[in-house]
């Protein structure tokens, strides 16, 4: 026995169709559900967002302060020599890193930072070094402050991980420049 | 004999329809389950107890920084280290000492503000970890130069720790403080590396004659998250002395 099922066109294409979109809803489903699990369970920690677009001006002026640094430490080492113009370059090294750093994070966020100098040490070592170290203090309490106000993560680990070294040169600094140990580490911040 | 039909009850679209409608719902409720393995097994097999789930919030930081301060004023007052120091150093461990316990009172008010249980006791862990074992070699050495040593390597530990938990924390205004406290550790580190290596051709990263790396007051641009590792303890058979390896408090040893 043969069997013939006639449709007409109209109803053959609004079936087509639907069966289409239930198929594509069905899998649109299946792919979005894990997602949605993942995400329940994250919101739930409150995961705090690696990058937010409104740090961006307080980074910038982060950056602005490593090159006016870079800067003030290229004055320094002019007339250094030695032992001392190795360490000195090494710092000024640092903070070179520093802004790159920073520029590398914002892109094309970032600005033209400033490249005056904050200071012209000059005189002795010890001299220098205090002016010196003074300066990586403010610098470090800048930073930190800047931490506790911005959002994103990543910049926040940023931050962190220059403000530890900029505590080391400012200890280091300030025990070249004739402070004790103990006067050395206690901080100013 | 040949039928003609317009409607059929079961067409074979409504069955692609109906197939497609039961493979999706299938999947949803296959995600939503939970994974067992079904492999087959002979003989008893003991039943596995799921681990508490703990999160590492903020308080949680908080008490373990607790617990590695706690920790690093009881090494740096450890007989061990007290009864090696030389003259010189000796009032400047006990200064740093002394500042490990008042960041205790520090780290108590911020708890006390998040309705958080203040942690008085050091890391079991990592005493047990490396904490003991590092005052133990210090003891067997008798070498004074151990004291500055391991002074310089807990407080590396330390600022290290409170840079590491600058990532994990959520509140940003505690992040801030976190790194306050870190800082002062940094110094401190700082000072008892130049007491090692001191003046300005200590600064960077060196190896002596021997091509034995020197202690640097400035070894890195950024701050190291890497284990910090400290040389300690008699000269054993071969030359060479122990190398105690520190690292930053993980999942395992945060104080929850």
């Amino acid at each position: 026995m043969d069997t013939h099922q006639v449709e007409s066109p109209d109803m053959s294409m609004t079936t087509r169709r639907r069966l289409i979109a239930s198929l594509l809803a069905g899998g649109a489903v299946v792919a979005a559900a894990p997602l949605f699990a993942g995400h329940a369970s994250a919101a739930d920690n409150a995961a705090p967002p690696h990058r937010d677009a409104a740090d961006n001006a307080a980074l910038n002026a982060c950056l602005d302060r490593e090159s006016r640094m870079v800067a003030t430490y290229r004055k320094a080492i002019a007339g250094l020599t030695e032992n001392d113009l190795i360490a000195m370059t090494l710092i000024l090294d640092h903070h070179i890193a520093y802004a790159h750093a920073l520029k590398g994070y914002l892109a094309v966020e970032a600005i033209t930072p400033s490249s005056a100098p904050l200071a012209s040490p000059t005189g002795s070592l010890a001299g220098i070094a205090r002016q010196l170290a003074t300066l990586e203090d403010q610098t470090a309490t800048i930073h930190t402050n800047t931490i506790g106000t911005i959002k994103g993560l990543d910049a926040a680990t940023l931050l962190a991980s220059i403000v530890t070294v900029e505590a080391r040169h400012a200890a280091a600094l300030e025990l070249i420049a004739g402070a004790s140990p103990i006067a050395a580490h206690a901080t100013a911040y | 004999m040949k039928q003609t039909s317009t409607s059929s009850p079961i067409s074979r679209r409504t069955m692609l329809r109906s197939s497609g409608a039961l493979v999706a719902t299938s999947a949803v409720l296959a995600a939503c389950s939970s994974a067992k393995p079904s492999v087959a097994r002979i003989g008893e097999s003991p039943t596995t107890v799921k681990l508490e789930d703990l999160a590492v919030t903020d308080v949680v930081l908080l008490r373990t920084a607790m617990s590695m301060e706690t920790m690093a004023a009881a090494m740096l007052t450890d007989s061990a280290v007290t009864g090696l120091a030389s003259k010189d150093a000796a009032p400047v461990i006990a200064a740093f000492a002394a500042d490990h316990i008042s960041h205790l009172e520090d780290l108590r008010v911020l708890i006390a503000a998040r309705n958080g249980s203040a942690y008085s006791e050091t890391n079991t862990k990592l005493m047990q970890a490396y904490g003991q074992p590092a005052l133990d070699l210090v003891a067997n050495g008798k070498v004074e130069a151990d004291v500055l040593a391991l002074m310089h390597a807990v407080e590396t530990l330390i600022a290290a720790t409170y840079q590491y938990f600058v990532s994990l924390t959520v509140e940003p205004a505690l992040r801030a403080d976190l790194v306050r406290l870190g800082g002062r550790s940094s110094r401190r580190s700082a000072v008892s590396a130049q007491l090692i290596n001191g003046g300005t051709g200590g600064f960077a990263p060196a190896n002596d004659k021997d091509g034995v790396p020197l202690v640097a007051t400035l070894p890195g641009a950024f701050g190291s998250l890497s284990a910090v590792q400290v040389a300690l303890g008699p000269v054993n058979d071969t030359g060479t002395r122990a190398t105690v390896l520190m690292d930053t408090p993980s999942l395992n040893s945060l104080i929850y």
